[in-house]
C-alpha cells in the first residue's frame, strides 16, 4: 500500500504529554474492560445456565443492569485518549467498516434493552426467554466488531484492500484467535465472579443448593475456559505477523516481562480453579482466582497497548506531533476525577448501608 | 478529507440530525428530570405528599430506560457518527477540548452511578440518603451540560480563539452563557412536559390536579428561562451571524422562518401549561401531547437555527463543513483538493468524469447527495456547462473573500454579504474545476429549471 493514504498528523498539538496519554488510556481501558467482561462473560453465561439455574442467571441479569452502563461509561475515556494518540489509524480504520461500527449502536441498545426485559421477566417470577441469549447475541457482535475494527487501525497495510472489498476486514490470520482470547477471558472473569458472589451470599444467606450450584458452576466455567485459554493465547501469539512478534520479543523487559507474567497469572489461575472441590467451604482460594484472573487482565491490557505500538512502529504514528500541554484544565479534570469518584464511592456505600431501622420511614 | 469517504444513503446531515436529535432530546430530559426529580422528592419528604412521591418514582425508571441507556448510546453514537463523516473536524475537536471531555465524562461516571442507585434504592434506604441521590444525580447530570455547551457553542462563535488558540477563549466564547441559561430552561420545561404523562396516571383525582399544577408551573419556569436564554444568545451573537435569520438577506429565508417558528411554537406551548396551570383537572393526556410536541418544536426549532447559522462552517470562522480550513484555501488552490483527498481516487479510472466525482465527494458530498436530500441531480436540473461554469467560477473566486479582509473583522466572516453564504467556497485548480463541470455535466437532465442554491 501507498504510504500517503495514511491521513497527515492533526496540525493541532496534543494538549498534553504523550507519556500522560498512554497511562491514562491503559488505566481507564482497564476499567472499561472489567465491566466489558462481565457484560460480555455473564450473558454468555446466563444464557447458557438456563432457567434451571435461576440463581446464576438473575445475578448476571440484575448485575449486568449496571455492568452493562459502567461499560459504557468507562468506554468513553479510553475512546477520547486513542483518538489523541492514534485518530487517524482509528477513524480509517472504523471509516473503512462504517456500517458494522455504526450498527455496534444498534446491537448495544437492543442488547442492553433485551436485558432490562430478562430483569423485568425474572422480577415476575416468569422464565427469561430468549432474552438472555439474544441479549448475549448482541454483545457478541459487539465485540466481534471491536476486534475487527482493532486489528484493522494496526494494519494500515491492508486499508486498501478493505476500501476495495469490504470482506477482507475480517481476512487476518490472528481474527478468530484474538476474538477467542478476548472471549474466554471474559467468561473466565464471569465465572469467577459467579464463584465469588456466591461464597459472599452463602456467609450471609447461608449453604443453600441453588448458591452451591452458582458457586460450581461459575467455577467450572471459569476452569474450563482457562485451560483453552493456554492453546489459544499461544495461538494469538504465533499467528501474529513475525515482524510484529520479534518486535514484542525485542521490547525487552518492557515487553516481555507484563507478557510472561501474564501467562504464569494464567498457569496461577488454573492451579488454582483445578484445586477448588467445593468452592463454598474454600471462599479463600475462590478469592485467590479472581486476584489472579484481575493481575493477568491487567497484564495482558498492558501487553495489547505494547502491541498497538509495536504494529505501529514502521508508520511511526506520532512523528513530528507536537505537544502543548493544557495543564490548566488538566489540574480542573483530576480535581473533577479525585472528588467525582469520593462522591461517587460516599454514594454508593451510604446507599448499600443506610437501611432504616424497623419503625424508620424508608424512602 | 485525508479519510476515506462514507456517505449513507440518507446524506451526511440527514443521520447525523437523526442520532443527534434523539440524543438532545433524551439528553436534556436527563438534566432537567434530575433537577424536576429531585425537587419533587424534597417537596415530598417535607410535606409528607405520597403523590408527589409517586410521582418521581414513576419517574425515576424512565429515567434509566431512557437516560443510561438510550441517554447513553446516543451520545457514544454522536461521537461514532461525527468521527465516521467528519474525522478531521472530530479530530480538530479532540486536540483542542479532550480535557473538557474527560472531565465531563467524569460527570458521566457520577450520574450514572446515582441513577441507577436512586432507583434500586426506593423503600431500601433513608429518605435523606434518597434525596441525597438524586440531588447528586442532579448535580452531575447539570454539570455534563455545564462543560458540553463549552464546546457545542465554541463551534458557532469561537470568538477570541481564533486568535489564541486557547482552550479558555473557546469555552468560554460569547454565546456559551446565554446558551447555557436557553438550555437549563428547555432541560427544565422537557421534564416537566414528560413528567406530565406521569402525573395522569395518578388516580386521586384531587392529587393528580396538584401534580400537573406543580409541573405547569415547572414548566412555566422553564419557558421563561428558556426565552430569557433565547434572546440573550441572539444579542450576544455577532452581527453578521444573527442578521442570517433576522431577514437581513432574501436569500436567506429559511432560518428567518424557522425563528420565526420556534417563537411563536413557545407561546403556543406557554398557552398550553397556563391553561394546565388554570385547569389541572381538566388535563387529559392528548393535551398534554400537543404541549410535549410544541415543546419540541421549538428546541428542535432552536438546534436547526443554531447549526443553520453556523453554515458554511463546521466550526465557525476556521473549517468549513467539508472539513476543509480557511487557512488552507490558497494552497488547495495551488495543489489541487486531490492532493489531499488521497482516498477518493483509489480505484478510480484517470478520467475527467471520475476525477471530477472525486472532487464532488471531497468537497460537495458532505451536504449534498446525488439523488436524495439536497441533491444535486434536481439541483443543477436543465443547467448547462456555461451556467455551471459560471457558478463554479463564482464560488472559487469566494474563495479569496474568506482570506482577504474584505469581509473579516477580528478573525469573523460576514458570510451573508456573500453570493453562496452557505456554501464553503470552491477550492481546487482549474483542472479540478473542470472536472467538476465533467461530473455535474452527466448529471444534469434535459428540463429547463433554474439552478437553486437556497440552503
Amino acid at each position: 500500500m501507498a504510504t500517503n493514504l495514511i491521513p497527515a498528523l492533526d496540525p493541532a498539538p496534543i494538549p498534553g504529554p504523550v507519556w500522560l496519554f498512554h497511562l491514562l488510556w491503559v488505566v481507564t481501558f482497564l476499567l472499561h474492560m472489567l465491566f466489558v467482561n462481565v457484560v460480555l462473560g455473564g450473558s454468555i453465561l446466563a444464557a447458557l445456565a438456563g432457567n434451571g439455574r435461576r440463581e446464576l442467571q438473575s445475578f448476571f441479569v440484575n448485575a449486568n443492569s449496571w455492568a452493562i452502563s459502567f461499560a459504557i461509561t468507562f468506554g468513553i475515556a479510553p475512546l477520547l485518549f486513542v483518538q489523541v494518540l492514534y485518530g487517524r489509524f482509528f477513524y480509517t480504520a472504523t471509516i473503512l467498516v462504517a456500517g458494522a461500527w455504526l450498527g455496534m449502536l444498534g446491537f448495544l441498545m437492543v442488547g442492553y434493552y433485551l436485558n432490562y426485559v430478562a430483569k423485568f421477566r425474572l422480577q415476575k417470577g416468569q422464565s427469561a426467554g430468549l432474552a438472555v441469549p439474544l441479549s448475549a447475541l448482541c454483545f457478541l457482535i459487539i465485540a466481534a466488531t471491536q476486534v475487527m475494527v482493532n486489528l484493522l487501525h494496526l494494519q494500515p497495510s491492508r486499508w486498501e484492500g478493505v476500501w476495495t472489498q469490504a470482506k477482507s476486514a475480517l481476512a487476518d490470520p490472528t481474527f478468530v484467535p484474538r476474538f477467542l482470547h478476548f472471549l474466554l477471558a471474559a467468561l473466565a472473569m464471569a465465572g469467577a465472579l459467579a464463584a465469588y458472589v456466591a461464597v459472599r451470599r452463602s456467609k450471609t444467606q447461608g449453604q443453600t443448593a441453588e448458591l452451591a450450584e452458582m458457586a460450581r458452576f461459575g467455577v467450572k466455567a471459569a476452569l474450563y475456559t482457562t485451560v483453552v485459554q493456554l492453546l489459544v493465547g499461544f495461538w494469538l501469539l504465533l499467528a501474529l505477523p513475525s515482524p510484529v512478534l520479534s518486535g514484542l520479543m525485542k521490547g525487552g523487559a518492557a515487553t516481555t516481562l507484563p507478557l510472561g507474567l501474564g501467562i504464569l497469572a494464567g498457569i496461577g489461575l488454573l492451579v488454582v480453579l483445578a484445586g477448588i472441590r467445593d468452592p463454598l467451604a474454600e471462599g479463600t482460594k475462590v478469592r485467590r482466582a479472581m486476584e489472579f484472573l484481575v493481575g493477568a487482565i491487567v497484564l495482558m491490557i498492558i501487553t495489547r497497548h505494547q502491541l498497538r505500538e509495536v504494529y505501529l512502529a514502521e508508520w511511526k504514528p506520532l512523528e513530528g506531533a507536537q505537544v502543548a500541554p493544557q495543564w490548566g484544565i488538566f489540574l480542573v479534570f483530576l480535581v473533577t476525577f479525585v472528588i467525582g469518584v469520593a462522591l461517587t464511592v460516599y454514594a454508593m456505600v451510604k446507599a448499600a448501608t443506610d437501611k432504616p431501622q424497623a419503625g424508620e420511614p424508608a424512602a | 478529507m485525508d479519510y476515506p469517504l462514507w456517505i449513507p444513503g440518507i446524506g451526511a446531515g440527514v443521520l447525523i440530525g437523526l442520532v443527534a436529535i434523539t440524543h438532545v432530546l433524551v439528553s436534556h430530559f436527563a438534566v432537567g428530570g434530575g433537577i424536576v426529580m429531585a425537587v419533587a422528592e424534597t417537596l415530598a419528604v417535607k410535606r409528607q405528599d405520597q403523590a408527589l412521591r409517586n410521582l418521581a418514582k414513576r419517574t425515576s425508571l424512565i429515567l434509566i430506560l431512557v437516560s443510561t441507556v438510550f441517554g447513553a448510546i446516543s451520545g457514544v453514537g454522536i461521537w461514532v457518527t461525527i468521527g465516521l463523516l467528519h474525522p478531521v473536524a472530530t479530530s480538530a475537536l479532540i486536540h483542542s477540548y479532550v480535557w473538557g471531555w474527560a472531565t465531563e465524562w467524569v460527570f458521566f461516571i457520577l450520574e450514572v452511578a446515582t441513577a441507577l442507585a436512586y432507583y434500586a434504592t426506593w423503600d431500601k434506604v433513608r429518605p435523606r440518603t434518597h434525596l441525597l441521590l438524586i440531588w447528586l444525580y442532579a448535580f452531575a447530570a447539570f454539570m455534563s451540560l455545564v462543560i458540553i455547551q463549552g464546546i457545542i457553542s465554541f463551534m458557532l462563535t469561537p470568538g477570541n480563539w481564533l486568535q489564541t488558540k486557547a482552550f479558555a477563549d473557546g469555552f468560554f466564547n460569547p454565546t456559551y452563557v446565554p446558551g447555557l441559561v436557553l438550555r437549563t430552561g428547555i432541560c427544565v420545561f422537557l421534564a416537566g412536559a414528560y413528567m406530565a404523562f406521569a402525573a395522569l396516571r395518578e388516580q386521586d383525582l384531587a392529587a393528580r390536579a396538584r401534580l400537573v399544577r406543580f409541573l405547569a408551573g415547572i414548566q412555566v419556569v422553564g419557558i421563561l428561562i428558556a426565552y430569557g436564554g433565547y434572546r440573550w444568545w441572539e444579542a450576544a451573537l455577532p452581527e453578521s451571524i444573527r442578521a442570517l435569520f433576522l431577514g437581513a438577506s432574501p436569500k436567506l429565508p429559511a432560518l428567518a422562518s424557522t425563528r420565526h417558528f420556534l417563537l411563536w411554537m413557545l407561546l403556543a406551548y406557554l398557552v398550553f401549561v397556563l391553561f394546565a396551570l388554570l385547569a389541572p383537572k381538566a388535563q387529559r393526556w392528548p393535551i398534554t401531547a400537543v404541549a410535549l410536541v410544541l415543546a419540541f418544536a421549538f428546541f428542535g426549532g432552536y438546534e436547526r437555527l443554531r447549526e443553520g447559522a453556523r453554515k458554511p462552517f463546521i466550526i465557525r470562522d476556521y473549517m468549513f463543513s467539508n472539513g476543509i480550513l480557511i487557512s488552507e484555501i490558497a494552497k488547495l488552490n495551488q495543489e489541487g483538493i486531490l492532493s489531499k483527498a488521497k482516498w477518493l481516487m483509489v480505484g478510480q479510472p484517470d478520467d475527467p468524469v471520475a476525477k471530477g466525482r472525486a472532487v464532488f465527494r471531497a468537497q460537495c458530498a458532505m451536504c449534498h447527495t446525488e439523488n436524495g436530500y439536497l441533491g444535486i441531480r434536481k439541483l443543477i436540473s436543465g443547467a448547462d456547462a456555461e451556467t455551471l461554469d459560471m457558478i463554479l467560477t463564482t464560488m472559487r473566486d469566494e474563495g479569496e473573500k474568506y482570506t482577504s479582509n474584505q469581509y473579516r473583522k477580528n478573525g469573523h466572516v460576514a458570510t451573508e454579504k456573500l453570493d453562496y453564504p452557505f456554501m464553503p467556497p470552491f477550492v481546487g485548480t482549474e483542472e479540478e474545476k473542470e472536472a467538476l463541470k465533467a461530473y455535474l455535466v452527466t448529471l444534469t437532465g434535459t428540463k429547463v429549471a433554474e439552478v437553486s442554491h437556497g440552503n
